[in-house]
């Protein structure tokens, strides 16, 4: 597509917008947005009650008004949510505090250890040629195939064995095995359109690999490397199978927030439920939308179709 | 026509090929077996002086390295072999079995006992494989009952096969990497040697380092990686896998901790038991439509919405773009934890929008009418539409399950065709106004053309993901509905493993290894095999289309 060089200003195109109205285009225009208000309303509903729910008084759903009443909103929830302390007896709900910070730790070491990883592999992978490369990568392709949790059965096992249930670290490095493999294409892919002759005239220049790839590559590849760090970032925190395997008793925010969203459990409280999913989700929208411009790359980097 | 013909002549030739590749590969692997021999006769032979070198880290791991004055390569390798052995030293019971401790042992299988009883982490490791344990409690055992299980003193100890798998598996790695790098020495003893004798070739310490930091780079690079990915991966998938070849289920249930090599049991099981056939046949099918419809109804609604904001009749673009991406912008798993709440039985949004309304009775009669509301609703429901948890109301969930999905997916395609429209040339559409083509025309020879083949791997990857999209399940109705009772074989409702009306495979397996019932691991992995094959056809032909994924860097 071309470029628009010529930025037109609101005044004028408002100005040719009711130049140029005909009764068609009238009648369509109005169908399409009444259309986009009927969709942005079914979008908006949902999301607007859980906030609504938020900073309801209450206890259960029905407390919840269908048309939120701004003067009766109040910030219980949140305050609870903060200063709410776990009883000792079993199967009690942990501080969501202390499991805020617990994920913290998780995501913090899964996004360290992921961007050091992935990118030394994808640095591989698209620099140099070797003996079983190409077995590697389809046989990484196929990893990704299997249900991810059904290694988790064994991953439960050995980890009760050699005392590692409940420990925040080793469920990083569970995270940061099982996305190498995406990373690495993701990686690959970006890597391999940073031109070959910049790694020639540094070897020219006497480089080592080592040199060639810290001085090099890693500044060039800092974008794609911002990707994946924000990626694994965010991965833990909405996780829930694996750390409810490998973290029964310190329990993560997914976790956490889906043990308040059992009717049938001891813990069903639907209300700081909605106060504590958007105390994350807020944050999280924040950087999806801000991300949203490296989506369609993601999508096609390193099996852009030929 | 002519592609449909070579199709069905490609399928109906498939057979052939399959055997004749089988056949092919056996002939390599003995080949292959054949050269290896062939290759040490003919070394011996043609260099018996460098052949010594290769015989001695035949018997101790850089002996031959040392022989040909390399002591930078002796030492690792002989570092390694050491570990070996004393790894294998300290986590064993020889030292008891010298001090006099050897007894009696069972007549029937006589020696391997002693491996269970006195062998390191490696042997009694092997032993573990192979056997999946032998004792149970209450066995008597060289003059005694087993009342414990004990990790020390483990003759006293019943076994414990899933323990024992684990630690088998471990222990079979452990050796597999340990003959790998015996072959590695042996064959660099041998070829430094007689590189020396044939071309007087030597390579000092320092250019060998060198020249490994260099030449390997791309390999040494990647191994911490690939320790990551062998332990935290790839060995929990093959316990994962070789339990499908077991039948944990059966004697587990029974309350011992024992179970066997059953090998293709469970599998036989699963195709011929009616009652696993017909759930198997069930969620299968479900899955098949869930993908197929969540996949189908999310892209065709992003393509509308995209063609809509793009159109030269709407105003004020961006904000409705902004506003309609929202759904993709909140994390998945708390939208589908809120759309649970929005249809709650009790104080659910939507309950009471249509109780605040007076529409719930007429909205119910209305379901009823098209089949997806029960008729015993009333009498359950105290006035409330029970949307997610009726047994009676399956098609109900169903249809909850795939408009849902159709909120939290349909913004991420309205972004990819928006892009994709991007791309597509004015001039194009210039050209088929010029030739007189209407507004459909354009959309049906143009538009629709360009966007299917540039989305076309994006379609393939949806449809796989939404086939093992474990969380739309799991958080917005986790599988429930279950079948009404009289629908569930005798048999299954005892074992308390059946899914759910809105179950996919990934969510009912996911039940039969950690739900309540007894778990049915071996089930479990049976399944994952069969949506492994399934999903990795599909994942290799999207592959194989992949030019770039081949293109050699």
């Amino acid at each position: 597509m071309e470029k628009v060089l010529y930025k037109m200003p609101f005044k004028a195109k408002v100005n040719r917008f009711f130049r140029t109205l005909t009764f068609k285009k009238f009648i369509l225009g109005l169908l399409a947005q009444l259309w986009l208000l009927l969709m942005v309303l079914i979008v908006l509903t949902p999301v607007v009650w859980m906030i609504s729910a938020s900073f309801t008084r209450g206890t259960t759903l029905e407390s919840v008004p269908v048309y939120p009443r701004f003067s009766e909103w109040t910030l219980a929830n949140y305050r609870y949510l903060f200063t709410y302390t776990s009883s000792t007896e079993a199967g009690a709900l942990p501080d969501y505090v202390q499991t805020f910070l617990t994920t913290l730790t998780i995501a913090t070491a899964t996004m360290i250890l992921v961007v050091i990883f992935s990118s030394l592999v994808g640095f591989s992978f698209s620099r140099y040629k070797f003996k079983g490369k190409k077995q590697v990568l389809l046989s990484m392709m196929a990893l990704q195939m299997f249900p991810s949790f059904m290694g988790m059965l064994a991953l439960f096992m050995f980890f009760r064995q050699f005392g590692l249930l409940n420990k925040p670290l080793a469920l990083a490095m569970i995270y940061v095995a099982g996305s190498i493999p995406y990373n690495t294409f993701i990686v690959r892919g970006f890597m391999r359109n940073i031109p070959k002759s910049l790694d020639e005239a540094a070897f020219i220049d006497g480089a080592t690999n080592l040199q060639t790839l810290f001085m090099i590559i890693i500044p060039l590849a800092v974008p794609i490397m911002g990707f994946i760090a924000v990626n694994a970032f965010m991965g833990p925190w909405l996780d829930y199978i694996l750390p409810s395997v490998i973290m029964p008793q310190r329990l993560t925010v997914a976790v956490w927030l889906f043990r308040l969203m059992d009717p049938l459990g001891s813990t069903y409280e639907p209300i700081t439920f909605m106060a504590g999913a958007l105390f994350i989700t807020i944050p999280i929208m924040i950087v999806q939308i801000f991300m949203q411009r490296y989506l369609v790359y993601g999508l096609t980097s390193g099996a852009d179709k030929g | 026509m002519n592609q449909q013909s070579s199709l069905i002549e490609k399928i109906k030739s498939f057979p052939k090929k399959f055997v004749l590749g089988v056949y092919h590969l056996i002939l390599k692997v003995i080949h292959g077996i054949g050269n290896f021999f062939k290759n040490i006769y003919l070394a011996a032979k043609l260099h018996p002086k460098s052949f010594i070198s290769g015989l001695l880290s035949f018997f101790v791991m850089g002996l031959g390295q040392l022989r040909n004055k390399q002591w930078y390569k002796a030492i690792p390798f002989f570092v390694i072999f050491l570990l070996f052995i004393i790894f294998e030293f300290a986590t064993s019971g020889y030292i008891f079995a010298l001090g006099g401790e050897l007894q009696q042992y069972p007549p029937e299988d006589g020696i391997l006992y002693f491996f269970r009883d006195y062998g390191g982490f490696i042997t009694s490791g092997i032993w573990g494989f192979f056997t999946l344990g032998k004792l149970v409690l209450g066995d008597f055992y060289r003059g005694e009952r087993i009342v414990t299980y004990d990790r020390i003193f483990t003759w006293k100890s019943a076994d414990n096969s899933q323990v024992l798998l684990g630690e088998g598996i471990i222990a079979v790695v452990l050796v597999a990497i340990l003959l790998i790098t015996w072959i590695f020495s042996i064959r660099d003893a041998y070829r430094t040697h007689r590189d020396f004798v044939v071309e007087n070739k030597v390579e000092s310490a320092q250019v060998f380092i060198k020249r490994v930091w260099t030449d390997y780079f791309a390999y040494i690079i990647i191994i911490p990686s690939a320790i990551l990915i062998f332990m935290f991966t790839l060995i929990p998938f093959l316990f994962s896998f070789l339990v499908a070849f077991t039948n944990w289920t059966e004697r587990i249930s029974l309350g011992q901790m024992l179970f066997k090599w059953t090998f293709f049991d469970t599998f036989k099981m699963v195709f011929t038991n009616s009652a696993w056939l017909k759930f198997f046949f069930d969620v299968l099918s479900w899955t098949l439509f869930y993908a197929f419809m969540s996949s189908v109804t999310v892209y065709v609604l992003g393509f509308i919405q995209a063609m809509i904001i793009e159109s030269k009749y709407v105003v004020a673009k961006k904000f409705w773009r902004t506003i309609l991406i929202l759904p993709w912008a909140i994390p998945g798993i708390i939208s589908l934890m809120l759309f649970r709440n929005v249809f709650a039985d009790n104080g659910g949004l939507m309950n009471q929008i249509l109780a605040s309304g007076g529409w719930t009775e007429s909205v119910k009669v209305f379901l009823r009418s098209i089949g997806l509301v029960g008729q015993l609703d009333t009498q359950v429901g105290l006035g409330n539409i029970l949307w997610l948890t009726s047994p009676q109301n399956g098609g109900l969930a169903k249809l909850l399950v795939i408009v849902v999905n159709l909120w939290l997916g349909y913004p991420y395609f309205m972004m990819l065709i928006t892009g994709v429209l991007g791309t597509i040339p004015e001039s194009l559409y210039e050209a088929a106004e010029i030739d007189g083509a209407n507004a459909p025309q354009k959309f049906n020879y143009i538009t629709l053309p360009m966007v299917l083949r540039a989305t076309a791997p994006v379609i393939i990857t949806t449809f796989t993901f939404n086939f093992n999209n474990f969380g739309a399940i799991y958080f917005l109705t986790s599988g429930g509905p279950g079948y009404p009772l009289e629908q569930i074989p005798e048999t299954v409702r005892v074992l308390g493993a059946q899914p759910g009306q809105t179950d996919i495979l990934i969510s009912w397996i996911y039940k039969l290894s950690f739900g309540s019932a007894n778990d049915q691991y071996n089930l479990a992995s049976v399944y994952s095999i069969l949506i492994f094959v399934f999903i990795g056809l599909a994942a290799i032909y999207n592959l194989s289309k992949l030019k770039s994924f081949w293109e050699e860097d």
